[in-house]
């Protein structure tokens, strides 16, 4: 699977390279700047990209808009935002082109590589990848408005693993559930939030959009 | 060339910065027409120059007076000199046109130009009067302004002292701690990686929490500071995000389509956050509505919500921070909140964008 990764601290953007390695990722181009990476993304037309909202030149949300830009130019192309902090408003623009291939993780997350390389293969399967704690934002609000305010308390909970980009499985394994009764929330969930029948990866991205959009 | 010429601008420039003062000498002037070329009517006319020069708000304010004064003065001189015909003597004290002219001339000369000096002089007093009562006004303005700025100085000097305090204490408390901790695990570690490779991992694991919780606080701790989506995205996202992350629903209207100066953003950011924590912690509000707007020279931001009401904003602190933090940019903060509700909250910051 090749990678690209954006990150402007060298010691962050190496130790993140041979992480990838060790994981047997190739890493197909790794730089520290907004316009290289927009150049990098179209160029090389990477499996998924590893970016860093805030990159030189002006330090501001470059990688997040050179990201947003590659996505426009190359629809689709799987894309894992990184940052020291977490903005609704900007997982929502990630989602708003409604492709999917989309990820917005916390930096803390790369410690933990296992969570890290299964978010990042997530990505590049074309699924959704939000932070906990961008769903846990998300739950602290009292959703009040439909059409999530018709969802059951359990079938919120497995929306939310939806958004954290977990499988059908791990959603049974940690509300210790069958996965046959994760699937039959999952159709509930499709249902509730009318969404018309297409393929599953791009229900779950939808139903994820609806979810931030409450 | 360029030095030529900038002679008579200058000269002019320096006419026109002196205005009215100016004829003040040329005035004083007449002391030496009227009582000769003596010691001290050249006294009179050099201390006028030197009025002049020095304070010309004195020379402007004394000019009608000395208009009036010779004015009036060839009024009735032409009287007596009509009494006492010229050429009976000295010509001290004589009408001017006896000095300037001999004798042979008609009275109407000294007539007009007296009138004329006291018409002028009558026409500048309410002038003067107007001007100094301007400045009186503009004084006890700018004395005003000067109470003012050195209380919001103090209050901003206050406000960033209580924050610095804030930040060291949780830096102190939560990052600093958290990383000592991690140091004093690491150590323990490398002591036990051999001999009890199982405990060794377990501290592994504990340092690594360690590290991510040290790493939330100082997210939490930046967030206070100088919040990320502020820095990346101005205040209109950062108003945008405030809403989003609202847990009650908020809309936001904004209207920024220019960055304004960065510690205004910051202020207005805190005061909307602050407005909004309001609503759904005191009022128990259900929805909550933002608008905000530059426009003419002044940033407009209304946060209403259809809570409980009652907000007192000399009662809660957060709103009074909130105002100090704003009277620093002369910016001010209003609170309408009936019992019943709803609130609304208006600030308003003058500034450049």
């Amino acid at each position: 699977m090749r990678v690209v990764i954006a990150e402007d601290l060298f010691l962050l953007r190496e130790g993140m390279a041979s992480l990838l390695k060790e994981h047997g990722f190739d890493v197909a181009e790794a730089v520290g700047d907004g316009p290289s990476l927009l150049r990098a993304l179209t160029i090389q037309r990477p499996d998924v990209a590893i970016v860093d909202v805030r990159l030189p030149p002006a330090y501001t949300d470059e990688g997040l808009r050179a990201a947003l830009e590659a996505r426009r130019q190359v629809p689709g192309l799987p894309v894992l935002i990184l940052s020291a902090h977490v903005e609704r408003l900007y997982a929502r623009e990630l989602l708003a082109d409604r492709m999917g291939g989309v990820g917005y993780l916390l930096k803390d997350r790369v410690f933990t590589d296992e969570q890290f390389t299964d978010a990042l293969r997530t990505v590049a399967h074309g699924g959704t990848v939000m932070d906990p704690e961008v769903v846990a934002k998300l739950l602290a609000r009292r959703s009040s408005l439909p059409p999530v305010t018709r969802l059951t308390d359990r079938e919120r909970q497995v929306l939310a693993l939806m958004a954290e980009g977990r499988s059908n499985a791990a959603i049974a394994q940690r509300l210790v559930i069958t996965e046959k009764a994760v699937s039959k929330h999952c159709t509930s969930i499709f249902a509730k939030l009318d969404l018309p029948p297409s393929d599953d990866d791009n229900r779950r991205v939808l139903a994820v959009l609806a979810y931030l959009d409450s | 060339m360029g030095c030529v010429e900038s002679v008579p601008k200058a000269l002019q420039r320096w006419l026109r910065a002196l205005g009215w003062a100016g004829l003040f000498p040329v005035v004083m002037c007449l002391f030496l027409v009227c009582w000769g070329a003596r010691p001290w009517t050249w006294a009179v006319v050099l201390a006028a120059a030197a009025v002049t020069l020095l304070a010309p708000a004195v020379a402007a304010d004394l000019l009608p007076v000395a208009l009036i004064g010779f004015g009036g003065y060839a009024v009735v001189l032409l009287r007596r000199s009509v009494t006492f015909p010229p050429g009976s003597g000295t010509t001290t004290g004589y009408p001017f046109h006896s000095v300037v002219f001999g004798n042979g001339l008609p009275h109407v000369v000294d007539l007009s130009a007296g009138l004329l000096m006291l018409v002028v002089g009558a026409w500048l007093v309410p002038r003067t009067i107007g001007v100094h009562s301007r400045l009186a006004r503009r004084n006890s303005e700018l004395l005003s302004r000067v109470r003012r700025l050195t209380i919001t100085r103090v209050d901003a000097l206050d406000t960033a002292t209580a924050e610095l305090r804030r930040i060291e204490r949780d830096l102190h408390d939560g990052a600093q701690a958290r990383l000592v901790a991690l140091g004093i695990s690491l150590r323990a570690t490398e002591r036990l990686i051999k001999t009890n490779p199982d405990a060794a991992v377990a501290l592994v694991a504990e340092s690594r929490e360690n590290s991510a919780r040290a790493l939330a606080e100082l997210r939490a701790l930046v967030r206070g500071i100088n919040p990320p989506v502020l820095a990346e995205r101005g205040l209109g996202d950062a108003i945008r995000a405030l809403a989003l992350d609202c847990p009650v629903p908020a809309a936001a209207e904004v209207d920024l389509p220019r960055r304004l100066p960065p510690p205004v953003e910051a202020a207005a950011y805190f005061a909307v956050a602050e407005a909004l924590a309001n609503a759904v912690k005191h009022a128990g509000a259900r929805s909550v509505h933002i608008r905000a707007a530059h426009a003419a020279g002044v940033l407009r931001i209304e946060v209403t919500d259809d809570g409980a009401g009652g907000a007192d904003p000399s009662r809660g602190t957060g709103l009074r921070g909130i105002e100090r933090r704003l009277g620093t940019f002369d910016g001010v903060l209003a609170v309408s909140s009936p019992p019943g509700g709803p609130t609304i909250i208006v600030i308003e910051v003058p500034c450049a964008s």
